[in-house]
C-alpha cells in the first residue's frame, strides 16, 4: 500500500493512506508529498496511568470469588450432595437419597413398582418424613399397600446418631400418619442389614397398644441394639430415668422392667400405644422393649428381652 | 534534580505542543542516539539509519505516554526506544531473504542500488512530488479556516475498521451529492443532519470523527485532484458502500 507523506516533524510523518487513514510514522527522511510504500508506523501506546484502585477492586473481586467459592461449596453440601439414604420398601422400593439437612435431594425406584410408584412425583427438596408419608400414600392408592402390610426403611446414615434421629422420626410419625387407617408393620433397618431391624405393628387409632412407644422408639428397641443404637440408648435410659410408669398396659410386670419404662421415656410419642398385649404378642423382638409379655419373661431371666444382646439383660436384672 | 524536574515540566508541555516536542527531541537527540548506538553496537549515521528514525519517533511516543506513575522519563523513553527497535529488527527480519539496495556488491564500495537501472523519471517525480506538496500546503491552510489541523486529524481517524466504512459511507454520499460539499465550503460546518439522513449511519459516529470527515470532505472539494488519485482504495470502498 502506497501512503502519502502529508506533514513531516522532526520525529514523526503524518501519512495518508490509500484507505482514507491518517496515520502517524517514523520520519525515515521523508520530505512532505512523497509517497512511501513500507512506513515505521507509530503504535498506539497506552496513555492512561495505572490505577492502584484497578489492583484494589481486583483483590476484593478475588476474595469474594473465594469467599462465594466457599459458601457455595458449603451450601452444596449441605443442600445438594446426597449424605444419607434412606430405602423404602413396601412393594415397591424407592431410594431416598438425603441431604445435611434431611431433605430429599433425589428419589429412585429401585425396582418396577418403585419406578410407578414415583411417576409423576416429584419430592426434592422435602423432608424424608413428608416424602415418605406422601409416598405411603400414594401406595395405598395404587394398592400396592393394604391392611396388615409392612413397610421397611433401610436407613444408611455415615453414623449411629443419625441414623437413631432418623428412625424414630419415621417411625413415629409414619405412625402418626397412619393411625386410624391402616395397620401395617414397621421395621426399621439399619444399613440395608434386615436381619437387624425391629418391626413393629401400627395400631389403629384408638386401639389400646401397650409400651409401643419402645417399640415405636428405636432407642427403646433391643432390635437396633446390635448395631449398638438399642444397647447404648436402652441400658443409659433405663440408669437415667426408669421408673416404669408408662409401661404399665399389662401390669406389674412391666413395672419390674425400668429399661423399658425408660425407653418409652425416650420416645413420648408412642407413649399412647401403652397396653397394647396384642402388639406385643405380634412381634417378639418388640417384647424387648418393655411389653407385658416381657414382664413375664423378666421373670425368667432375659430369654426374651436379651435375645440379642445379653448385656442388656444384665443391665436389666441388675436394675431389677 | 532540578534537572529532573525541569524535564518532567518540558515533557507535559510538549504533550499538547508540537513545537515544545520538537524542541524537547532535537534537544535530546544525543540521548536518542546513544540509546541508538547501544542498539546498533555502532553510532547510528544521521540520513542513513532507519533505525534513528525509529528512535526519535518513539521518544516522541514517550512524550505522548509519560505520566509520573511511569518513574523517571529517561529511563522510560529509553525502555521505548529499545522496544521500538526490537520491534523493527523482528519486522525486517522476515524480509531476511531480500537483499538490500545500499548492500555494496562484492569487495566494491559501489552500493548495489546504482548499478540497476532505474525506470523512473526523476525529473517528473520531483515535479509531481512539488505538485502534490502544493497540495497538501492548500488544503492545510483550508484546514485551519475550519479550525482543523493534521494532527487533529490523526487524533480523530477512526481506528476500526467499521467505523472507517461508516465514514467512508457518509463520504461517499457527500461526493454523490455534490450540493453537500457546497454548503460545508459556503456555512463553514459539516453538514451533519443531511450526510446522517442520505447516508444511514449514525449521528453519534458522524459527530465522533467531525474532524476527519472535515479533512475528508474538503478533500473531494475542487482543486486536490493528486490527493484524490491517492485515495484509489478508498473510491473504491466508498463506491461498494
Amino acid at each position: 500500500m502506497n501512503y502519502l507523506v502529508m506533514e513531516c516533524h522532526t520525529s514523526y510523518v503524518v501519512l495518508l493512506d490509500e484507505q482514507g487513514r491518517f496515520l502517524r510514522a517514523a520520519n525515515l527522511c521523508y520530505q512532505v508529498g512523497q509517497t512511501v510504500q513500507d512506513p515505521v508506523l507509530m503504535e498506539d501506546v497506552q496513555t492512561k496511568p495505572r490505577s492502584h484502585l484497578k489492583w484494589i477492586s481486583a483483590g476484593v473481586a478475588a476474595i469474594a470469588a473465594c469467599l462465594a467459592l466457599v459458601f457455595g461449596l458449603q451450601t452444596y453440601q449441605n443442600y445438594w450432595q446426597a449424605y444419607s439414604s434412606i430405602l423404602l420398601s413396601i412393594n415397591p422400593q424407592v431410594q431416598m437419597d438425603l441431604n445435611r439437612q434431611g431433605d430429599v435431594v433425589a428419589l429412585t425406584g429401585m425396582n418396577e413398582d418403585g419406578v410407578t410408584l414415583l411417576e409423576g412425583y416429584d419430592g426434592r427438596g422435602k423432608d424424608k418424613v413428608t416424602v415418605a408419608d406422601e409416598l405411603i400414600d400414594r401406595a395405598i392408592d395404587m394398592g400396592f399397600l393394604s391392611e396388615g402390610g409392612q413397610i421397611s426403611f433401610s436407613i444408611d446414615a455415615p453414623d449411629q446418631v443419625l441414623f437413631q434421629e432418623y428412625g424414630v422420626q419415621l417411625r413415629t410419625q409414619v405412625q402418626e400418619h397412619l393411625s386410624g387407617r391402616i395397620t401395617v408393620n414397621i421395621q426399621i433397618i439399619s444399613g440395608g442389614s434386615p436381619s437387624q431391624g425391629s418391626s413393629s405393628q401400627e395400631a389403629p387409632a384408638g386401639s389400646t397398644t401397650p409400651s409401643s412407644s419402645s417399640s415405636s422408639s428405636p432407642g427403646g428397641d433391643s432390635g437396633y441394639g446390635d448395631s449398638g443404637y438399642g444397647d447404648s440408648g436402652y441400658g443409659t435410659s433405663s440408669s437415667a430415668g426408669g421408673t416404669g410408669s408408662t409401661t404399665g398396659g399389662s401390669g406389674g410386670s412391666t413395672s419390674s422392667r425400668p429399661s423399658s419404662s425408660a425407653s418409652s421415656g425416650a420416645a413420648p410419642a408412642a407413649d399412647p400405644d401403652d397396653g397394647d398385649t396384642n402388639y406385643n404378642n405380634s412381634d417378639t423382638n418388640y417384647d424387648d422393649s418393655g411389653t407385658t409379655d416381657y414382664g413375664g419373661q423378666s421373670g425368667a431371666g432375659d430369654s426374651g428381652y436379651g435375645d440379642d444382646d445379653d448385656n442388656d439383660d444384665e443391665h436389666d436384672d441388675d436394675d431389677d | 534534580m532540578n534537572e529532573e524536574h525541569e524535564l518532567i515540566q518540558r515533557v507535559h508541555a510538549a504533550k499538547d505542543d508540537i513545537r515544545a516536542a520538537d524542541r524537547l527531541i532535537y534537544d535530546y537527540l544525543p540521548f536518542i542516539k546513544a540509546q541508538t548506538a547501544k542498539f546498533l553496537q555502532r553510532p547510528p549515521i544521521e540520513g542513513q539509519d532507519e533505525e534513528l528514525g525509529i528512535g526519535m519517533m518513539a521518544f516522541h511516543q514517550a512524550i505522548q505516554s509519560y505520566s509520573r506513575g511511569r518513574g523517571a522519563f529517561l529511563p522510560y523513553a529509553g525502555l521505548l526506544i529499545k522496544s521500538r527497535l526490537i520491534d523493527h529488527r523482528r519486522r525486517e527480519q522476515r524480509h531476511g531473504h531480500t537483499i538490500s539496495l545500499d548492500a555494496p556488491i562484492g569487495e566494491q564500495e559501489t552500493p548495489l542500488g546504482e548499478t540497476l537501472a532505474d525506470p523512473q523519471d526523476h525529473n517528473e517525480a520531483l515535479l509531481l512530488r512539488d505538485a502534490t506538496r502544493q497540495e497538501i500546503q492548500e488544503l492545510t491552510r483550508q484546514m485551519e479556516q475550519f479550525g482543523v489541523n493534521l494532527r487533529d486529524v490523526v487524533d480523530n481517524c477512526p481506528r476500526q475498521e467499521r467505523t472507517l466504512q461508516a465514514c467512508q459511507q457518509a463520504v461517499a454520499y457527500a461526493r454523490e451529492n455534490p450540493q453537500l460539499l457546497e454548503d460545508l465550503l459556503q456555512s463553514g460546518r459539516l453538514p451533519l443532519a443531511k450526510l446522517c439522513q442520505g447516508s444511514g449511519v449514525e449521528r453519534k459516529t458522524l459527530e465522533r470523527h467531525r474532524k476527519y470527515l472535515v479533512a475528508l470532505l474538503l478533500i473531494y472539494t475542487n482543486g486536490y485532484e493528486i490527493i484524490r488519485g491517492h485515495l484509489k482504495q478508498m473510491q473504491r470502498g466508498g463506491a461498494r458502500a
